[in-house]
């Protein structure tokens, strides 16, 4: 059977999967660099080749993101709240207030059963509440983002910070280090920072149980702990949730197909 | 569009990109143009003076640099961009400038702009901030002391006949605007929002006379229209403070919107209200300005004790339009630093709700760079309600 593509070219990081009738048949992630059209060639020959299938055989593929209009293949581009929303409800069909994390906002939607959007409310026009702080932080401690949430849990004494900007996080955070404040802490303090942030745009939306959180800032374990230890409630996250919005595009697809999910 | 709906409106974007070409050429030939920032100058008072009220515009894609030495940042940055064009002397064929206490920044920086520019004409106009019975009795002096300072600055005295006359002539422009939405009510509208922003901007840099006939031309376009310059999408109202330039609703236009209402300046809150006629001019004035614009800068008193109430009062304007103009969704677009919609911004959100139209609400600063976040968040806003 033909396959159906999603793709998700994000402004840090970009995402595909392939998916058939049965299931999913790849799915790969690489940084978005700087030619988003070369890295959407990119995903769609990976996902062939994960999939054992020839350009032919793709039936329809639907791009979101950042950068989704350079995605000269796609048949559709589709907003990733959309996506998102789609991509979370077919996973976790509970949810209905979702986070999503990423490098250029941080959105949160409300959503129904169906994976249909009532509302949403994005971050503000600035890198503050959004991911890209996260990046950031890593690369003055000289740290993986990968590593960053673990060792942010370890700490025992989080460092306070003023801030949510994530300009004037840096400079703190390099002030800090020079007064010999551990890694982990100066981490815990940054996530608790980012949570606060993420959780009064959250409040402003409104929110309804159960609570997601997806997007690549999800990854992020001590993120999560952070987000949980404000909210005082549990939060869902699917297993690969920088992933969402690419599920999303790929069920999107599938619907447009007459195939249901 | 046929060729001379073409040429129309060639012509019309010709004089909202080279903004107040004629209007330097009517200065030349010693035609006395007072520019005005905001809709609460009463520009009947310009016109029976003999001169010709011009409304002062920004540009979004012009840097703001001189303005910023002369005006602090912490103003609106719409009125930021006007004010720097104005000292960069686009404005120069201006003979004045007359600002009302439209906001606080309006208050505070009338002195610079006095500072700043050349024009031999400045005057500000004093508007009360409430509206009840002695804000009237102010609000007239006001408006005589006004006339006054016109009379002298035209060398002429401003008779009642005269007002009467400017406020026959400005009701007409008025009626010609609101018989343009009526247009907009087809679905999709025979006018498209972007076509009739640009039409609005426009006539606010001409004469009345002019405007009257550039409307007049429109209409008659318009009517022979046979299809709609849109494809059919969600129908939506613009609702916020001024938006003089076309970027925002050409783009959700191109992303598949239908803007067919608005509460904005240079729309509906501008436009909808006419002065009385057949009674004491002045008094007729007072009442429009103060009382029939209908702008978050006036503090309405809650007379009916609750919330739901002062709603109602407040914004019960966008529940009729929505009714009359079938809308769907809003977006309610805000200036940066906009003390006056800012405060209201929960209070209209309830109101949206109470009303079942879906908002969208854009915060944003006055720069053509920020086109892009707003589009992430428009697509994303017409996929839901779509």
């Amino acid at each position: 059977m033909a396959i159906v593509l999603g793709v998700d070219i994000g402004s840090a990081a970009s995402k595909g999967i392939a998916l058939n009738d049965q299931g999913t048949l790849g799915s790969y992630e690489c940084p978005s660099g700087g030619d988003f059209k070369l890295t959407a060639e990119r995903i769609k020959k990976e996902l062939l080749s994960q999939a054992g299938k020839s350009e032919n055989d793709i039936s329809r593929t639907v791009a979101t993101g950042y950068g989704s209009n350079r995605v000269t293949f796609a048949d559709e581009v589709k907003p990733d709240i959309v996506c998102i929303a789609k991509g979370i409800s077919s996973l976790l069909p509970s949810v209905r207030t979702v986070i999503d994390v990423g490098d250029l906002y941080t959105k949160v939607l409300r959503i129904d059963g169906n994976g249909s959007v009532h509302n949403f409310l994005l971050s503000g026009k600035c890198a503050g509440g959004s991911g890209r702080i996260l990046q950031v932080i890593a690369k003055v401690l000289h740290v993986r983002v990968e590593e960053i949430g673990e060792l942010s849990l370890k700490s025992k004494k989080r460092v306070e910070f003023n801030t949510g900007c994530a300009v004037f996080a840096e400079s703190e955070a390099i002030s800090r280090l020079s007064q010999e404040v551990k890694k982990e802490d100066l981490l815990a303090g940054i996530h608790r920072a980012l949570a606060a942030q993420i959780d009064s745009l959250t409040e402003r939306m409104g929110v309804e149980q159960d609570m997601a959180m997806v997007g690549g800032g999800a990854r992020d374990a001590g993120l999560v702990q952070a987000f949980k230890e404000i909210r005082g409630h549990d939060i869902l996250v699917p297993e690969k949730p920088h992933m969402i919005a690419a599920l999303g595009a790929a069920i999107i697809a599938m619907e447009n197909l007459g195939i249901p999910q | 569009m046929n060729d001379k709906q073409t040429s129309l409106f060639n012509t019309i974007e010709n004089y909202y990109k080279d903004y107040g070409v004629r209007a330097k050429e009517l200065a030349r030939e010693g035609k006395k143009f007072i520019g005005y920032v905001c809709s609460f100058v009463p520009l009947e008072i310009i016109t029976a003076a003999g001169c010709i009220p011009f409304r002062v515009r920004g540009n979004i894609y012009e840097p703001i640099s001189k303005g910023d030495t002369l005006l602090e940042t912490i103003v609106c940055p719409y009125y930021r961009s006007v004010f720097d064009l104005s000292v960069k002397g686009k404005y120069d064929f201006l003979s004045g400038l007359v600002i009302p206490h439209g906001c606080d920044s309006m208050v505070r920086s009338y002195s610079a702009w006095m500072y700043s520019l050349p024009y031999s004409y400045f005057h500000f106009l004093n508007i009360p901030t409430v509206c009840v019975e002695s804000s009237f009795e102010f609000f007239n002096a006001e408006l005589n002391t006004f006339r006054k300072s016109m009379e002298k600055f035209a060398g002429k005295a401003i008779t009642e006949e005269d007002l009467a006359k400017a406020i026959r002539v400005h009701n007409e422009n008025r009626d010609k605007v609101r018989n343009l939405y009526e247009f907009r009510k087809a679905n999709p509208p025979l006018i498209s929002g972007t076509e009739l922003t640009m039409a609005l901007t426009v006539g606010s840099s001409l004469p009345i006379g002019e405007s009257n006939d550039l409307f007049d031309q429109i209409l008659v376009e318009i009517r022979r229209r046979e299809k709609s310059p849109l494809k059919k999408g969600p129908r939506l109202l613009m609702d916020g403070a001024c938006l003089d330039n076309i970027e925002l609703i050409k783009l959700v236009e191109e992303l598949g919107g239908n803007v067919v209402a608005d509460t904005i300046c240079n729309g509906a809150r501008d436009y909808f209200p006419r002065t009385d006629e057949g009674e004491n001019p002045i008094d007729a004035l007072g009442r429009r300005y103060l009382d029939k614009i209908n702008c978050p800068k006036t503090y309405r008193e809650n007379k009916t004790g609750t919330f739901e109430g002062d709603m109602a009062s407040r914004f019960g304007d966008i529940g009729a339009y929505a009714k009359e103009f079938g809308i769907e969704g809003a977006i309610l677009y805000i200036y940066k630093y906009c003390d006056p919609f800012g405060f209201e911004v929960p209070a209209r959100k309830a109101y949206y709700q109470s009303i079942h139209v879906p908002l969208l609400h854009l915060e944003d600063v006055y720069s053509a760079g920020t086109i892009g976040q707003l589009r992430t968040r428009i697509q994303a806003f017409l996929e839901m309600i779509g």
